[in-house]
């Protein structure tokens, strides 16, 4: 049983104090609830919508959304490692005239949001994807991929505080959708790259992607995957993608969205102590279908024990710099 | 290519459902038969059909094990595998009681033969997993013959040929080992072309790919191959339903497509019409277990 901020406002007066579940992510996009659900780790949800109640999830981010069709990198693609996974997709998706002119309509259908997120080469190709994407029913906002390490120059744009402004910038002129920015772990200062982004005119940003990672294979003397690395997801990252919420938290005044090796709803409360506003679930979803909205249940339950009215309020403040 | 309207599988018959352990049998050269109580596969699963097992409650290993169904038995399914790696030991250690999450069916499964049609099946190694049930309900559907070649390494690495039968009449087990321990010394598939000329309806194939690229040219060779030939494939996979995209196999271009084409092992798949493979380009991977 899940409380949901709608029923959470119309209690009586005089219940216990309601809890507010709702995430704004600006330019009208508010989330029902802070639990989502990661880009590349759902489709585009028609799969997930057979095995659980997608309506219940706070957002569904959608699987990386280029111009064109593409077919995605030769085999091997995954390769398990200790409490994780790399991946090496390659972007596979049907282009987004498919998800504007097909998808969408079902997205429009569901009561759950879907923010549709955008891939792409160069500057030029993000704002026509996002054009295509503008004023489609049932795309209820745009998350900016400037960091996967998939393609070639998939992480161009991610990795430099001063590249990753000039594509937000034509992108925020291109769409008045809510418009969140997924970072890059592999870069040297992600909390430069969020202050760059937001003052490009970013909503929110969503950290982190997946790590560059590499498994070796003695038996071949060689990567597992063909391309020699992929991004690695899973538990593995999780202290890693807390730490970097925590520093894109202390960088930037927009809400973040934490993301890195969330399956249980402590692994969630831990991000928002760290400073999310909202969380995706990602590889957990693969082993586990329903684990988003096992940690949507643990949260609820958690907050209403511990009488929360926002889950704001279990952020962390950090020392003062210097100490 | 689109990625939902081409949904091969019915995800709709999917469900995750907690099992209960019946049984792990050892068999000869390390096999093991592990049967679970899942009512809802066992009444719905079809043959080639697979089920995702859940190996660990925590993070190790973190990803699911595609396992074919086996063989349904009342409300019980069993799943035939060997030891490789952490998932596979620890499936081997579960003991009559304890509790395995299944989801599943998943995937596309075998076509049954015609009532009165027969069929061959061809099997390497621990690629006889689909073919009990697939023998047994292939002989329910009213076909009036099936053969089943099995290969394996050694003779100890051989599938028991009665459990192939499982009781069924009508099916008959051919043995082959590669150091020729037990049955044809050589290869499954240099047995085939001798049981293509009892004239199969249809031919459905298991194994490593490898195998079944061999198997491909073999048919291509073939003077009147079987109107219909399928195999059951791998690829290391992530989700086992769709989403993850990671279960890529190369499978033939249509037309002067520039960009390769994939098919996904878990949502296309396992079973593929052989024709529609790309065996050249399959052949070509590393093997599935490098991943």
């Amino acid at each position: 049983m899940t409380i949901e901020a709608t029923d959470a406002l119309t209690l009586p007066a005089g219940a216990e104090p309601a809890l507010d579940l709702r995430v704004d992510l600006g330019r009208a996009l508010v989330l029902p609830n802070p639990i989502g659900v990661a880009s590349g780790t759902f489709g585009y949800g028609f799969e997930f919508a057979h095995l659980i109640d997608i309506h219940r999830l706070g957002c569904i981010w959608t699987k990386g959304t280029t111009l064109h069709p593409r077919a995605g990198n030769a085999p091997p693609r995954v390769a398990e490692t200790a409490g994780g996974m790399l991946n090496s997709i390659g972007l596979q998706n049907p282009g987004v005239e498919h998800v504007a002119a097909s998808y969408a309509a079902r997205f429009a259908a569901w009561r759950v949001p879907v923010v549709v997120n955008v891939a792409a080469g160069d500057v030029a190709e993000y704002v026509a994807v996002v054009r295509r994407l503008e004023g489609v029913a049932g795309v209820a906002g745009i998350e900016l991929n400037i960091s996967c390490p998939n393609i070639a120059h998939g992480l161009d744009f991610g990795r430099e505080p001063a590249a990753a402004a000039r594509v937000v910038e034509a992108v925020r002129a291109a769409t008045s959708l809510s418009l969140t920015v997924k970072l890059s772990p592999n870069v040297t200062d992600i909390a430069a790259v969020a202050a760059a982004v937001e003052s490009a005119g970013a909503d929110a940003v969503s950290a982190v992607n997946t790590y560059v990672g590499m498994k070796v294979h003695l038996g071949i003397r060689g990567p597992v995957l063909p391309r020699g690395t992929g991004g690695l997801s899973g538990p593995a990252i999780k202290p890693l993608a807390l730490a970097a919420v925590a520093a894109v938290r202390a960088a930037v005044r927009i809400p973040v969205v934490g993301v890195g090796g969330i399956r249980s709803a402590e692994d969630a409360l831990e991000f928002f102590v760290a400073g999310a506003a909202a969380v995706q679930v990602g590889t957990a979803s693969f082993a586990d279908p329903g684990a988003a909205l096992a940690v949507l249940d643990g949260v609820v339950a958690y907050a209403r024990r511990e009488g929360l009215q926002r889950l704001t309020e279990l952020r962390w403040s950090p020392p003062p710099a210097g100490d | 290519m689109t990625l939902a309207t081409s949904l091969q599988s019915d995800l709709g018959r999917a469900r995750d459902e907690r099992g209960e352990v019946v049984s792990v049998e050892r068999l000869e050269g390390g096999i093991v038969e592990l049967t679970v109580r899942v009512p809802h596969l066992a009444a719905d699963a079809r043959p080639g059909e697979f089920a995702q097992l859940r190996c660990a409650a925590g993070i190790v290993p973190l990803l699911r094990r595609p396992m074919s169904v086996a063989w349904i038995e009342d409300d019980c399914c069993s799943f035939v595998f060997e030891v490789v790696g952490e998932g596979t030991a620890r499936l081997a250690a579960l003991r009559g009681g304890d509790r395995l999450d299944v989801l599943g069916p998943l995937g596309a499964g075998f076509t049954l033969p015609r009532a009165g049609g027969t069929l061959l099946c061809v099997s390497g190694g621990l690629g006889c997993a689909p073919f009990p049930l697939l023998a047994s309900r292939a002989v329910a559907a009213g076909a009036r013959r099936v053969v089943v070649l099995s290969g394996a390494a050694t003779a100890a690495r051989l599938y028991p040929a009665a459990r192939f039968a499982r009781g069924a009449a009508r099916v008959e087990v051919r043995e082959a080992t590669d150091d020729g321990s037990r049955g044809h010394y050589g290869r499954v598939t240099e047995m085939v072309l001798d049981a293509l000329a009892e004239a199969p309806d249809v031919l459905a194939a298991c194994g490593p790919n490898p195998m079944l690229a061999t198997l491909a040219g073999v048919l291509e060779r073939a003077a009147d191959p079987p109107r219909l030939c399928e195999a059951s494939l791998e690829a290391p996979m992530g989700c086992g339903f769709g989403t993850c995209l990671g279960c890529a196999l190369p499978v033939r271009a249509d037309g002067a497509a520039a960009e390769p084409a994939w098919a996904l092992c878990c949502r296309d798949g396992p079973v593929m019409a052989m024709e529609r493979v790309d065996w050249a380009a399959l052949r070509a991977l590393p093997p599935a277990s490098v991943a």
